[in-house]
């Protein structure tokens, strides 16, 4: 019988061995939780919000935004300064001396072999495009899908000898075309493509930030079969990872959480406070929301629809008894966030709707026909407008979202970005829709075929689909049928054109209108809705070679207006806002920009009173 | 003995052949394409080719000979052999496609530890309260405490682990105070984990070692211990147990690799860093690696516990020898 207890006590052991190896960590000074697990720390490689704000935290680029400037001013960063010609096409940096987080000196040769890395075909960067502003990018970034493909398709006696020919003659055509050099460790010199006047905004952000150039090539290796340079994960864990930035990557536990530590070496330490940030990953949404309340967490973004309503209408009372105060500072000047720093203490106070950088809208397939091949009634405008005009989008954000969101009558939020103005789009006028669907040839919607709404599953999509599908049925006597996905399903279809009607979202990147408007360009490779128009390309076109900034914002304006109010390949229907939970009077500094970028890692921590 | 477990040894890898060739099969089916944001930019479709290229996702063929190159070792073997620098792990296991940074060999080696550690103290509760009631209820047959353990019985299975959970998130959160969730490395970070994870297997546990300790009480042997003069306790806890045990032992193999592979529901409820998560996630992102890495884990423990399983009966009742 005493055989029987050697299993037992194994049990007991492996039990046991969890209390052991793994004791919680002390309470870290700030704690935030992120929108889900980091996908990675490689910036050639980023493209999820999340990976974002944690990037920004351990990568400096050569500029970084001022959050507090009403247009995100570039100020300096690892570049202590910079020259620009006067027709905005070379922009000339000079780097301080700043060293990465292992000593190393920082140099204008580890931006070029980071750069270098975004524009290579294999390493399929989502932000190549706008390293592509570089004169000769889009040119090399050809160049060598060309040249990986015919390797891949040639045969070699010695396949490793062949790649790394190929890999020195990549090497020798990137310094060729394109317009990146380091004549020196400190001096950066960028051509560019045409006049670019917002380049100093896109290199603000972390995406240009540079990667440690030795850490990385320790993981890098090429392919004898396909002529790629791969690079394998293992140099952004804690440990490899060599940082350029005020923090440096402490502990990262898949799915559980990660740590870091203030960097040292960080050419701007002082300005830091906060000496560590963990980042916990919470799944469960409720759960989210009880961390926060208990103190775990000190700032949270993301709240769950179950509690989103109630948090937003207890804050909007809180707003209501203190409205004349709120009134005089928003007069002065202050953020919102500002704002909120300056009321009273009051746990309703604790959540926060800033405007974001983001919209909300339907895709219609503009393609003259439908992927079945049968007619399709959306290459009209005029049913694509009619669609469009009866939409009551102000019951939408009241009913369902809830949280006060600014119904879209334009694809760029207005206001986001300074001195553009933003068309006024179309009005909702359900007697106007029904007589443009009458001038389309389909009266009281006879004649159009069932109207397909697609969607992904996840989130609110569905409520927000069967409201807008009751509406166009009421209003214009169509039937609708809602198509409901999983989101790589959803994904594949949308990519592929296999839709009429398809939700869709939009988040800009860098602070200028093409940020958004690109996605409608005749050939985008994001145009899921197949829309072409030659006015529009050319309205595009004009302004990138315009250096008037005004001349050129005015020509982006009226590119929008032929987006919103007359071709309507996408109808908008609400501008999103960003929810925050924290604690105005202990985390203070939390940016309220519409832009949405964050420096959590720069804010200021105060005792709770 | 020896004999026997070399030979069941050398049938695991064909085993899990069949079971990598019917997954590699399944998963590529799951549509869409892995190496994409569903949401924001998209890389030119050159890339994505390219990308597709480099995780020899173009071809079926191609990727299911290169991953069992690479995860079986043998690709380790070879550059070895050859006298060719290697970097990466011998037996490896590839990248994650949605979790660049990580390797399925690093995603499995931080949660399965997480996971086998609350499927061990499930099994331990599971094995001791059932075994108690089990055999309580056997000793009494149609007794208020045999009525009494067989509604548990009933009870334990037919309850899901999130009714448990969540009731226990509840006793533990609000009656005693204590903070459960996400407290992994706590005592009660493991206790209340494994209590959900392990009543239904007690349950089990309970009704197979009743029936078992039914049987064996009324079998000839018992009759002549008894006949004996032994006392009753040890008629029971030493005569019959140890036939009473068998089905509890064949139960045993397949409930330690199900509870030490983790459970979505439990560490969905309490916010444990354990395997199970990524059997739904994998499948949800078609992390392709990741899939595969999670299913052959599962299988291998599978394999293995079963044959322990085997072993133990052969301890337990040497009649099974029958070579």
């Amino acid at each position: 019988m005493t055989r029987l207890l050697a299993p037992l006590l194994v049990l007991i052991l492996l039990a046991a061995s969890a209390l052991v190896a793994d004791r919680p960590l002390p309470r870290a000074d700030l704690v935030i939780l992120n929108r889900g697990e980091v996908s990675t720390l490689d910036a050639t490689q980023m493209s999820w919000l999340q990976d974002f704000r944690v990037a920004v935290m351990l990568f400096d680029g050569l500029s970084r935004y001022d959050l507090d400037s009403p247009d995100l001013t570039p100020i300096p960063a690892l570049a202590s300064s910079w020259d620009i010609s006067p027709d905005a096409t070379t922009y000339t940096f000079h780097l301080r001396d700043a060293v990465w987080s292992n000593g190393d000196a920082i140099t204008s040769r580890d931006f070029v072999y980071s750069w270098r890395r975004s524009l290579l075909p294999e390493n399929a960067a989502d932000y190549a495009k706008l390293f592509q502003l570089i004169k000769g990018g889009r040119e090399f970034y050809a160049w060598r899908t060309r040249a990986l493909a015919d390797f891949a398709a040639g045969s070699y006696p010695d396949r490793d000898a062949a790649a790394l020919s190929l890999w020195n003659q990549t090497l020798a055509e990137f310094d060729r075309v394109v317009g990146l050099r380091a004549p020196d460790d400190h001096t950066l010199i960028v051509e560019l493509e045409r006049p670019t006047p917002y380049f100093l905004d896109v290199v603000s952000f972390v995406a240009f930030a540079p990667q440690h150039p030795a850490s990385v090539r320790a993981h890098e290796r090429l392919d004898p079969r396909t002529g790629a340079m791969v690079t394998s994960p293992g140099w952004t864990q804690p440990g490899s990872l060599v940082s350029s930035g005020a923090f440096t990557l402490e502990a990262w536990r898949f799915k559980r959480d990660m740590r870091l530590a203030r960097n040292p070496r960080y050419w701007d330490a002082a300005s830091i406070s906060i000496r560590s940030i963990a980042i916990p990953v919470i799944a469960d949404a409720n759960a989210q929301v009880l961390a926060f309340r208990s103190g775990a967490v000190d700032w949270t973004s993301d709240i769950t629809p179950g509690y989103r309503g109630e948090l937003v209408r207890q804050k909007s009372l809180f707003d209501a008894e203190h409205a004349p105060v709120i009134a005089r500072l928003r007069a002065q000047g202050l953020s919102a966030a500002q704002v909120d720093e300056a009321l009273p203490a009051d746990p309703r106070n604790h959540v926060h709707a800033f405007p974001s950088f983001g919209t909300y809208f339907y895709n219609f397939n503009c393609r003259p026909s439908l992927a079945s091949g049968l007619p399709n009634p959306f290459a009209d405008a005029r049913v694509r407008r009619a669609f469009a005009m009866c939409v009551d989008k102000a019951a939408l954000t009241r009913s369902i979202r809830r949280i006060g969101e600014p119904e879209a009558a334009t694809l760029i939020p207005p206001g986001s970005i300074a001195r553009y103005a933003s068309p006024a789009g179309l009005p909702f006028d359900p007697p106007a829709a029904r007589a443009l669907l009458g001038q389309a040839g389909y009266p009281q919607g006879e004649g159009l075929p069932t109207i397909e709404l697609l969607y992904n599953s996840e989130g609110e999509h569905d409520q927000i689909a069967q409201a807008t599908a009751k509406i166009w049925e009421r209003e214009l006597g169509v039937d609708v049928r809602l198509v409901r996905k999983e989101v790589r399903t959803f994904r594949e279809d949308v990519k592929s054109g296999r839709f009429m009607i398809s939700r869709a979202s939009w988040f800009g990147d860098y602070g200028d209108p093409t940020t958004f408007l690109d996605i409608c360009r005749t050939g985008d490779g994001n145009n899921d809705r197949g829309y072409t128009s030659p006015e529009y390309d050319r309205l595009l076109d004009e302004a990138a070679r315009e250096l008037d900034p005004a001349r050129r914002f005015e020509l982006l304006s009226r590119a929008e207006s032929l987006l919103v109010e007359k071709d309507l390949p996408l109808l908008p229907l609400f501008h999103y806002s960003q929810l925050y939970m924290y604690d105005p009077r202990r985390v203070r500094g939390v940016s309220a920009h519409p832009r949405q970028v964050q420096y959590l890692h720069r804010v200021r921590l105060e005792a709770s009173p | 003995m020896m004999r026997f477990v070399l030979r069941r040894l050398a049938q695991v890898p064909l085993t899990l052949l069949a079971i990598y060739t019917l997954t590699v099969l399944l998963a590529w089916a799951v549509p869409g394409n892995p190496l994409e944001n569903p949401e924001g930019p998209q890389p030119p479709p050159e890339a994505v080719e390219a990308m597709k290229a480099r995780y020899n996702l173009d071809s079926t063929w191609r990727f299911y000979w290169s991953y069992l190159d690479g995860a079986s070792g043998v690709g380790a073997l070879r550059d070895a052999l050859a006298g060719r620098d290697r970097t990466g792990p011998i037996f490896d296991l590839g990248p994650s496609l949605q979790y660049r940074d990580q390797t399925v060999g690093g995603i499995i080696s931080q949660s399965l530890p997480v996971s086998i550690s609350i499927g061990a103290a499930a099994i331990l509760i599971a094995l001791v309260l059932g075994l108690a009631i089990g055999i309580a209820g056997a000793l009494r047959p149609g007794g208020w405490l045999d009525h009494l353990t067989l509604s548990f019985a009933m009870l334990g299975v037919s309850v899901p682990a999130f009714v448990v959970g969540t009731v226990l998130l509840m006793v533990a959160g609000s009656w005693l105070g204590l903070a459960v969730v996400g407290r992994w490395g706590t005592p009660q970070g493991l206790l209340f984990p494994a209590l959900t994870l392990g009543l239904p297997y007690a349950a089990y546990v309970a009704r197979l070692s009743r029936e078992g300790m039914l049987e064996a009480l009324a079998s000839d042997y018992v009759r002549t211990a008894r006949a004996k003069g032994l006392s009753p306790s040890r008629v029971v806890l030493v005569h019959a147990l140890r036939n009473a045990l068998l089905p509890v032992v064949t139960f045993l193999g397949p409930a330690c690799a199900g509870a030490m592979t983790g459970s979505f529901v439990v560490e969905s409820i309490f916010a444990l860093p354990g395997l199970g998560q990524h059997f739904v996630a994998a499948v949800q992102n078609k992390d392709l690696f990741l899939i595969i890495g999670v299913v052959m884990t599962f299988s291998a423990m599978l394999v293995l516990f079963n044959l322990a399983v085997e072993v133990m009966y052969r301890w337990i009742d040497p009649r099974t020898v029958r070579e």
